[in-house]
């Protein structure tokens, strides 16, 4: 985008020269009318079916109740927003609701994009969502969006196998340790034939600071002065050591799965190759829709460590800084929030609600696709503390992520992997702090 | 006296063919030449100039920011990062190995299509399919086929003995790079071939029927005779095709968008990272200058040795 090199005869580097030829257009200023006349548009990154539909139909709603702040449904796509929202938020013209998760909006609200929500919200709704999630979402005392859903992470476990094991079968009230966990894998592994578990870890960042909080491990350090450090310590190497023996000692997890992401590991889950995949409360929806008939799962809950905390990672909705419509748009935020609405989405997104009352609908309590689990497992959740760091996003991206993925590949060590961590992200974090 | 001298000598006039018109070019000329300059000043040279301009200061993206010249800083701010250099060292390999393969494989194709063989003008059409492809489409279609599980690659190797475990093509560290590499050539062979056909029909046949009944074999008349005569086409196909090789974007963006672990993350891919995730605008375009910087400097390298080696 830095430099347009004309008079190509391929259509080489497309995306640059669109985004040059849509700055430029900008600059001219293309908006016509008066934005204010328009309706909302909600950018939605729905993408399974029910949520789609659950989100639509609520957005129908509103609109019947509300003829005077029309909202528009705008489908977008979690592999590419942010690059778009930066640019639409650039060019000027952003979405003025936009859908997101609890990690990005710390750069979003380091370049001051994101609506100060606090005093918009109807006391009811601010009184309804646990604290824990609210502090996902607050960011030096300003709430950047409202937290909606959320993803514990579990284990989904065929029964059958498990039976047959004798290993305990974990329960709400006796969940099994992470050492449990570790022995049943022994048990559970048939070597050539079956592994007992599969860690999809392509992008393991947000997975694996999440699970650290099961030992305490925080990987930032936020000093009195507000400098950020990245620190990989012994609580911090815990759920890291312990994922990497079942790959390499104990060869009790796949190494093969760990390049996959979400659901890819789960065909070979229903040929029995893997007694338990990894995944976020969400993957049962794929085992109830694509597992064969007479295939018996059941989700385990939520493995202990020190503490059974979990870092909370939440799906958000939030307002653009600056939007013409930034009271209604609050005001849409609060409907979408409300337990019933809640509800449906979360029906839909196979996620747990933040809405206490919600959590506690009959529609979730039930045993039916274990939903009682996962609700429970909610309560587990905290906000963890790489929520609160500037330029995440970026160390995730170029320093976690890759060495995350390395480090799970067997290719670095333990002690490497730390030592880069923390040199690398210590260098992304002061990007941050320079121009803050 | 004054006469002749004023009229030309004679020995100017003699060459018969008249002197170029007016090298002036006339006034009205820019008129015209201006509804043909806008868009190319508007598009082309006012972005290219802007950017560099952003080159020069602290940009980043946020609402209500403030943008101060830094001069240097971002340059030098460069020079230490050694991700972007390792990037750079990635597009360079990306580049070099993409380019020697396109002109070889290339070459291989145009001196096929260069002899009698029936069907030629179907084969002709077929071998430019790739270049009527977007690179999106191109890397949606190499997605598929490099699908750990459901793709033809993995399929083919499995029926054929040659693979027990299916190969993640472009999530593993050691495939990514070449993985991704092979889709480059196929998606850069149809100009070179077109190009180098192009050059081969103009390569006069008497030459090899003359190294012929000198008794150069096939290989010998293909290095000596053929390949000298195409020595301008060769520089400029494989300049042309380096710098477009070293720009790469949307193919990788879709294929890889950088993974595994950055191992195919392209420089192109690193300014975008930089601008449009991160919101470092000015440092992005400060990349930008120093690819352009040392683009030139590789191109500017190769074409003078290659022209030195032509005169010699």
């Amino acid at each position: 985008m830095t430099v347009g090199r004309g008079g190509r005869g391929r259509r080489r580097g497309t995306a640059l020269a669109a985004a040059g030829l849509a700055a430029a257009v900008l600059v001219t200023g293309c908006a016509q009318g008066d934005p204010g006349e328009e309706p909302m548009r909600y950018l939605s990154l729905a993408w399974q079916t029910q949520s789609i539909e659950a989100n639509r139909r609520l957005v129908q709603e509103w609109n019947r109740e509300h003829p005077d702040a029309p909202v528009e449904y705008v489908q977008g796509s979690w592999d590419n927003v942010n690059d778009q929202l930066v640019t639409a938020f650039e060019g000027g013209d952003p979405p003025d609701i936009i859908h997101n998760e609890s990690p990005t909006l710390t750069s979003f609200e380091y370049r001051n994009y994101l609506a100060d929500l606090g005093d918009d919200l109807p006391a009811d709704v601010r009184a309804d969502i646990g604290d824990a999630a609210w502090d996902t979402v607050t960011i030096d005392g300003r709430v950047v969006g409202v937290p909606l859903l959320q993803e514990p992470q579990v284990l989904i476990a065929n029964a059958d196998i498990l039976r047959e094991s004798g290993v305990r079968i974990p329960t709400v009230e006796e969940p099994w340790t992470w050492d449990e966990f570790e022995a049943a894998a022994r048990e559970l592994t048939v070597p050539g034939e079956r592994h007992a578990v599969a860690w999809p870890l392509s992008s393991p960042t947000n997975r694996v600071l999440n699970l650290a909080l099961n030992f305490g491990g925080e990987f930032f350090r936020v000093a009195e002065d507000g400098t950020v450090t990245v620190e990989v310590g012994p609580r911090e190497r815990e759920v890291l050591e312990r994922i990497h023996r079942q790959l390499y000692t104990d060869r009790t997890a796949d190494p093969q799965a760990v390049g996959m992401s979400g659901s890819d590991p789960l065909p070979a889950f229903f040929a029995g190759q893997y007694a338990m995949v990894q995944g976020g409360v969400y993957t049962r929806q794929q085992v109830v829709e694509q597992a064969p008939d007479g295939f018996d799962w059941v989700m385990l809950p939520p493995l202990v460590g020190d503490v059974p905390d979990q870092g909370a990672t939440s799906q958000t909705l939030s307002v653009a800084a600056g939007s013409p419509h930034e009271a209604d748009a609050a005001a849409f935020v609060a409907f979408m929030a409300e337990p019933d609405n809640q509800v449906d989405l979360a029906l839909g997104d196979w996620l747990t609600p933040t809405s206490q009352e919600a959590l506690a609908s009959p529609e979730l309590t039930t045993n039916e696709n274990e939903w009682d689990v996962a609700v429970h497992a909610a309560g587990n959740l905290r906000s963890a503390p790489y929520l609160q760091v500037p330029g995440f996003d970026e160390f995730k991206n170029r320093v976690s992520e890759p060495l995350l993925q390395e480090y799970f590949g067997d290719r670095i060590s333990l002690d490497e992997l730390a030592r880069r961590m923390e040199e690398e992200g210590d260098a992304v974090m002061a990007r941050y702090a320079d121009e803050g | 006296m004054t006469l002749t001298s004023a009229s030309p000598p004679p020995t100017e006039a003699a060459p018969p063919r008249p002197r170029p018109r007016a090298r002036r070019p006339d006034r009205s000329a820019y008129a015209l030449l201006l509804p043909a300059l806008m868009p190319v000043v508007l598009f082309s040279i006012a972005p290219l100039v802007y950017g560099m301009f952003l080159a020069f200061t602290d940009a980043r993206a946020g609402r209500d920011v403030d943008t101060s010249l830094v001069f240097l800083e971002n340059f030098g701010h460069l020079l230490d990062d050694v991700q972007f250099w390792s990037s750079f060292r990635i597009g360079l390999v990306w580049a070099v190995t993409v380019t020697l393969l396109q002109y070889a494989a290339g070459m291989g194709l145009a001196l096929l299509l260069n002899q009698n063989l029936r069907l030629r003008w179907l084969a002709r059409t077929l071998a430019l399919f790739p270049w009527a492809m977007p690179p999106v489409i191109i890397g949606l279609m190499w997605r598929l086929v490099y699908h750990p599980d459901a793709g033809v690659l993995n399929a083919a190797l499995t029926d054929l003995g040659l693979i027990s475990q299916n190969i993640d093509w472009l999530n593993d560290f050691g495939w990514a790079l070449p993985a991704v590499v092979v889709v480059g050539v196929w998606t850069g062979m149809p100009q070179t071939t077109i190009v180098l056909l192009a050059g081969l029909q103009n390569v006069s046949r008497d030459l090899g029927e003359a190294a012929r009944v000198d008794g150069a074999g096939p290989w010998r008349r293909f290095t000596g005779v053929t390949l000298p005569q195409l020595r301008s086409v060769t520089v400029a196909i494989m300049s042309l095709n380096f710098v477009w090789n070293m720009n790469e974007f949307a193919l990788v963006y879709v294929l890889t968008q950088g993974g595994p672990g950055g191992m195919t993350r392209l420089p192109m891919l690193y300014a975008y990272e930089e601008a449009f995730r991160y919101g470092f605008f000015g440092y992005a375009s400060a990349m930008g200058v120093a690819i352009v910087i040392v683009v030139l400097a590789v191109l500017g390298f190769y074409l003078r040795r290659q022209l030195k080696e032509a005169e010699a």
